[in-house]
């Protein structure tokens, strides 16, 4: 059980963007990310203070949202192996981060990267579901306008996709 | 606040809305993460996302995102070439499929998908009629790792196929053949002795289950955690006794419409199955309330219970339960006559009352007065009570249940009263078949 006085004393670490820019952070909230949990561990870096944990992959901007994402979810009950397994449900976004990812779809894809990179699955899995409601419901020129993506396929190879896949759509 | 320079226009776009300066920023994105976020899709966006583009075809078809398929929006629909489609992308990723209602499929269909997709441990075939024994020989020659099949209604199924399954499936826990009204003792003799780790088997309505499957299940499956023998109607007390004895780890068994047996058969649940929490005996007319009071004294985990049409049943068969059964959250007594104010006096004053209990049946119980709505007024959780022909029920009293549960919901019917006098010209207001005479 932490007391009020060990949280008092809550050791912080510092964390580096690509740009530089130095993060003091919580270590219970930095280690919500599994590659920096192992960075700490592996290289014994957690009781130095002043330690630096470089991070070349992400920038301050997206590191300030992450953090704040990390912040507020920071008390979110450790997902489990169990988990993966269940439906995949994506009607479930609280609130508070469907505001969070109020963002462009480059911040938003930054984000995911991040997210991989650190290795925070929650991060990870709420963004990945937004993407996935973008998705939801379109048909393929919508998606392609949504996300400016090119059509490459001949008319002929297009025909072909459709017909395999025509099966799904109503009658 | 600086900005990262990557893209410095992103602060003009409209919120999740790409901009034609955007040049594919999804491309980004590495294959994994795609993946992901195509893990979140139903089949219907997949099958949109492969006509997307090149990349996106192949990613949206990669078999790890059909590990888990329901099909049964579009059961019309499914045909041999979708089914062979499906195989071909899914291949070893597909775990579960259920392709329940989909009566155009056929056993080369079902041959082509076990050929290919080798690692289904769930497969649904309820109610696609056309398949026969020749679907569960490719199943069992193919998919060694399947641990659930549901054939309810496939009423082609002969016990060749349990011999099948036997053979090729040693994993197999789940089974359920109910409707499937060729199965006999011999197919699950051959299926208990080839699946000991059986844990749910349900055969609703197969006539011709009898007690020596029930003795071969109970004999070879120790494990067995729920039976659903609905409708086997000659099963009788020697073969519900072994299983009990047989069978500890029993937690919800079926046997109503079973009308043979007796209390014997409720003693030995009482004396082996300790875990029992599902207990469904209706039409089971020999049963007392001696049987009861045997699983009332050592069934203390029973949540759900249907007694529907044990006729014999007194309100001691309550008070019983009242005592024993802390968790009893749902109660069948329709038909049970004998039943009056005061047996729900004991079951309201029982431990299970006032947090738990929340489904109760009360509908055809002659002798119950609206004084058993005044005792059920203690059950805060009662959500949902039905009193369909309680002739001695008055509205007032439901109105007044209501005033104290206002979430309850009350099932029961009012004949109208004597229609007014009709006045000349105009349609008589209520509808006369409706009366009670």
């Amino acid at each position: 059980m932490n007391t009020e006085k060990t949280k008092l004393k809550m050791p912080s670490i510092k964390l580096q963007s690509s740009d530089e820019e130095i993060f003091d952070t919580d270590i219970q909230i930095a280690k919500c990310s599994g590659t920096i949990k192992t960075m700490l561990e592996d290289c014994g870096m957690e009781d130095d203070e002043n330690a630096i944990v470089p991070l070349p992959n992400v920038n301050s901007t997206i590191l300030r949202k992450v953090l704040t994402w990390a912040h507020y979810h920071k008390d979110d009950p450790q997902p489990t192996e169990d988990d993966e397994s269940k439906e995949k449900r994506t009607d479930d976004i609280i609130s508070w981060d469907a505001d969070f990812l109020k963002v462009d779809q480059g911040t938003l894809f930054e984000l995911i990267l991040a997210a991989n990179y650190l290795d925070i699955k929650g991060l990870l899995e709420l963004t990945c579901k937004t993407v996935a409601n973008m998705i939801k419901g379109k048909t393929p020129e919508e998606i392609r306008k949504t996300f400016n993506i090119k059509k490459d396929f001949t008319p002929a190879e297009e025909e072909q996709v459709r017909k395999e896949n025509e099966w799904c759509e109503e009658k | 606040m600086t900005n990262s320079g990557r893209n410095p226009h992103r602060f003009d776009q409209t919120f999740l809305g790409a901009t034609e300066l955007d040049d594919e920023l999804i491309k980004q994105l590495p294959k994994e993460v795609l993946l992901r976020v195509f893990s979140y899709l139903d089949v219907v966006s997949l099958c949109r996302c492969a006509q997307v583009c090149k990349y996106w075809n192949v990613l949206a078809l990669d078999g790890s995102s059909w590990q888990k398929i329901n099909l049964f929006d579009f059961q019309r629909d499914i045909e041999g070439p979708v089914i062979e489609n499906i195989s071909q992308r899914c291949r070893g990723f597909l775990k579960s499929l259920s392709l329940r209602g989909c009566q155009s499929l056929g056993d080369q269909s079902v041959r082509t998908l076990a050929n290919h997709c080798h690692n289904i441990e769930h497969l649904d075939l309820s109610e696609c009629k056309k398949i026969t024994d020749i679907s569960t020989q490719s199943i069992s020659r193919y998919c060694t790792k399947l641990t659930a099949i549901n054939l309810d209604s496939c009423s082609n199924i002969t016990d060749n196929s349990l011999k099948y399954l036997s053979d090729g499936c040693p994993n197999l826990m789940e089974i359920n053949v109910s409707w499937c009204h060729l199965i006999s003792e011999n197919g699950v003799e051959a299926l208990a002795r080839g699946c000991v780790k059986l844990r749910k088997f349900s055969s609703k309505g197969c006539k011709q289950i009898n007690d020596n499957a029930i003795m071969c299940l109970a004999k070879y499956c120790p494990d067995i955690m729920v039976l659903n023998v609905h409708s086997c109607e000659t099963i009788s007390d020697s073969s519900i006794r072994q299983l009990a004895a047989k069978c500890p780890k029993l937690q919800k068994l079926c046997v109503s419409k079973c009308a043979d047996l007796t209390d014997l058969s409720l003693m030995a649940l009482s004396q082996h199955n300790h875990l029992l929490n599902t207990l469904e005996v209706s039409g089971c007319r020999n049963f007392t309330d001696i049987g009861f009071q045997a699983l009332g004294r050592n069934c203390k985990y029973l949540e759900r219970m249907d007694l529907e049409e044990c006729n014999q049943i007194t309100d001691l068969t309550l008070a019983h339960l009242a005592t024993g059964c802390p968790g009893l959250e749902k109660l069948t007594l329709s038909h049970c006559e004998l039943i009056t104010d005061d047996g729900i006096r004991h079951l309201t004053t029982g431990s299970c009352a006032a947090e738990i209990l929340s489904v109760l049946e009360l509908d055809n119980c002659p002798l119950i007065t609206d004084r058993t709505l005044e005792h059920l007024v203690s059950c805060h959780n009662l959500q949902r009570i039905e009193l369909f022909d309680c002739q001695l029920i008055t509205r007032t009293a439901i109105r007044k249940l209501k005033n104290h549960l206002p979430n309850i919901k009350v099932h029961a019917y009012f004949a109208p009263g004597t229609p007014p006098a009709v006045t000349s010209g105009q349609r008589p207001r209520y509808c006369r078949c409706c009366e009670i005479l």
